[in-house]
């Protein structure tokens, strides 16, 4: 089970109520972990319309996470 | 032709307004100012004229230039008189030849103004009683206050990494800002203080009240002007000794290479993902860096793309271009006014980190900006081989375009008629306030239709309704993505319906 810290922005940062926090996760990549957070929060955007940076890199939904790892799911924002 | 010059002789309209003539004018508007016999309750006789000839010269000519770039006119000239002149005696004249009338004298009418306001022209007086005296006129005020005081860069000049040559690379840099709203704002002021030479303000929309509380730039008395025009006027009073251009238009297709070609950094301060890409495919097109940023509330995003670098792009990490709508933007999520402030300068900082080879800047990175928790992270994102082989590099990807697959132009009656499935995907508020005009349709908000399993029969055809039609064909692209094929997107949405 990773433990991995999550950081919340816009859309995310609202629905989920809170700008970041440690989760004990049963899912392996970050896919999984958005389907378990989505249940959990209520996030609608579906996965192909947001990115996801893992340790301050942009990263792939399907890679490994791992104990530590900083997890950012970032969603399309155009404002201006 | 020569856009603006001096005269000794009377003037002849006529005689000067023949040059402006062309096949494509159909309009021409011609102004002419004349010596009067009075001015503030005493008798003039006649007049004086004399100028600053060669500031007044250059800066007639970049007047004239300015006007015809940004109403977008044929011809224009304006010719003042010098020495003494008598009453009725004309003593300046502006000509203008356009399209269309409108744009010939908003042209004119400006000219005349700026005239007025910049040059270091002055007058004396000659009065029936005998005397005479300089009449403190608007004439020269701007302009000779520059000639005594200079817009002095000196402090950051004294920075060890600009120095004179610094500088002298600042006036000579072109800088296109795309969006003159809440990001803009900010952008613009930091530009024209640093002393770019050239600023290119591109922006279709007119102040709106709502606008201000973010975007100082503009006052109430701008509230219903183009906001290029009126950023125009703002930056050219606050430091004169750059040229600064407007296009009240959109930046589109037809002109996005035009505008970014001729320059050294685009800025994007747009609001929408469709602009956004229409910037950076441009910028990539044309190797031009591009300096792009998004607000959302309390945060922002910021991402320099340097095709010229071979780096990364705006479709390197968001592949396509059909978000619109799917995440609120400032006037539906609302925004506090210090966040675009901040974005914005941050924008101007990269602009001048770029011009300048300072230490620092972002490059194959995004940078999120959390403006509650004073967050600053710096992403990697690197180039992506999607976007390498499939996008603007090759020269194939168009900006969203109405995609015949996707977007159905039909009336709701005719679309009901032919058995499509309505579904009215806006807010429970928005469809409060404006229903559809046809009663009885499903109502199934945008979230709750892209939340789980929608429950859509795949023997059915659904046509998804919003406002504008640009949620609807973000929802309809994402539903066909997920397997359901019979949905559609009524283009244009309810505002289509309703002419």
């Amino acid at each position: 089970m990773p433990r991995v810290r999550l950081h919340y922005y816009a859309l995310f940062r609202e629905q989920a109520g809170r700008q970041e926090e440690i989760v004990e996760t049963a899912a392996l990549t970050p896919a999984a972990l958005y389907a378990e957070l989505a249940d959990r929060h209520g996030f609608k955007l579906p996965i192909s319309q947001l990115k996801v940076a893992v340790n301050a890199a942009f990263g792939d939904w399907n890679r490994t996470l791992s104990d530590d790892d900083e997890v950012v799911f970032i969603p399309p924002v155009a404002g201006g | 032709m020569i856009a603006f010059e001096f005269t000794h002789e009377p003037i002849d309209a006529a005689q000067l307004a023949a040059p402006l003539a062309a096949s494509a004018a159909g309009g021409y508007a011609g102004f002419e100012g004349r010596v009067r016999d009075h001015n503030e309750g005493r008798t003039v006789t006649g007049l004086e004229y004399e100028a600053f000839e060669q500031l007044a010269v250059a800066e007639g000519g970049r007047i004239v230039e300015e006007a015809i770039a940004r109403h977008g006119v044929l011809r224009a000239r304006c010719v003042h008189r010098l020495g003494r002149l008598a009453v009725g005696d004309v003593a300046v004249w502006v000509g203008v030849s356009a399209r269309h009338r409108a744009e010939a004298f908003a042209a004119c009418r400006e000219i005349i103004d700026a005239i007025k306001h910049r040059l270091p022209i002055w007058k004396k007086e000659h009065y029936a009683a005998g005397e005479s005296g300089w009449v403190n006129c608007d004439h020269g005020c701007v302009a000779a206050t520059v000639a005594a005081a200079p817009f002095d860069y000196s402090r950051q000049v004294a920075l060890p990494e600009v120095g004179a040559a610094g500088q002298e690379r600042l006036a000579a840099s072109t800088v296109a800002v795309i969006g003159a709203g809440g990001l803009g704002c900010a952008v613009l002021p930091g530009l024209a203080g640093a002393g770019i030479g050239t600023i290119s303000i591109v922006d279709a929309d007119v102040v709106q009240a709502s606008n201000l509380h973010r975007q100082p730039l503009y006052d109430v008395a701008d509230i219903g002007h183009p906001k290029a025009d009126a950023a125009a006027r703002k930056l050219a009073a606050y430091n004169p000794a750059i040229r600064v251009l407007a296009r009240a238009q959109r930046l589109d297709a037809a002109n996005a290479d035009e505008v970014i070609a001729g320059c050294d950094v685009v800025v994007d301060c747009t609001d929408n993902f469709a602009a956004k890409f229409l910037v950076n495919d441009a910028a990539v097109r044309n190797g031009k860096p591009a300096v792009i940023a998004s607000v959302y509330q309390y945060e922002g995003q910021l991402q320099v793309v340097r095709p010229d670098l071979g780096g990364s792009c705006l479709r390197c990490q968001w592949p396509d271009a059909t978000r619109d709508g799917l995440v609120g933007n400032c006037e539906q999520s609302g925004v506090l006014g210090p966040v675009p402030a901040i974005l914005g300068n941050l924008q101007a900082m990269e602009v001048l980190k770029l011009l300048l080879g300072l230490p620092g800047q972002l490059a194959n990175e995004v940078l999120l900006v959390d403006l509650l928790a004073h967050g600053l992270r710096r992403l990697s994102a690197p180039r992506n081989a999607r976007c390498l082989g499939s996008c603007v590099r090759t020269g194939q990807s168009q900006p969203a375009a109405i995609s015949e697959d996707v977007d159905v132009s039909v009336s709701l009656t005719a679309a009901a008629a032919q058995g499509y499935r309505i579904i009215d995907i806006r807010e429970p508020e928005e469809c409060e306030e404006e229903p559809l005009p046809l009663a009885g349709q499903r109502s199934l908000p945008l979230g709750r239709l892209l939340e789980g399993s929608p429950d859509l029969e795949p023997a059915d055809r659904y046509l998804l309704v919003c406002g504008h039609g640009v949620r609807s064909h973000a929802a309809a692209e994402y539903l066909r993505s997920r397997g359901f094929q019979n949905v559609w997107s009524l283009h244009g949405g309810l505002a289509a319906q309703r002419g």
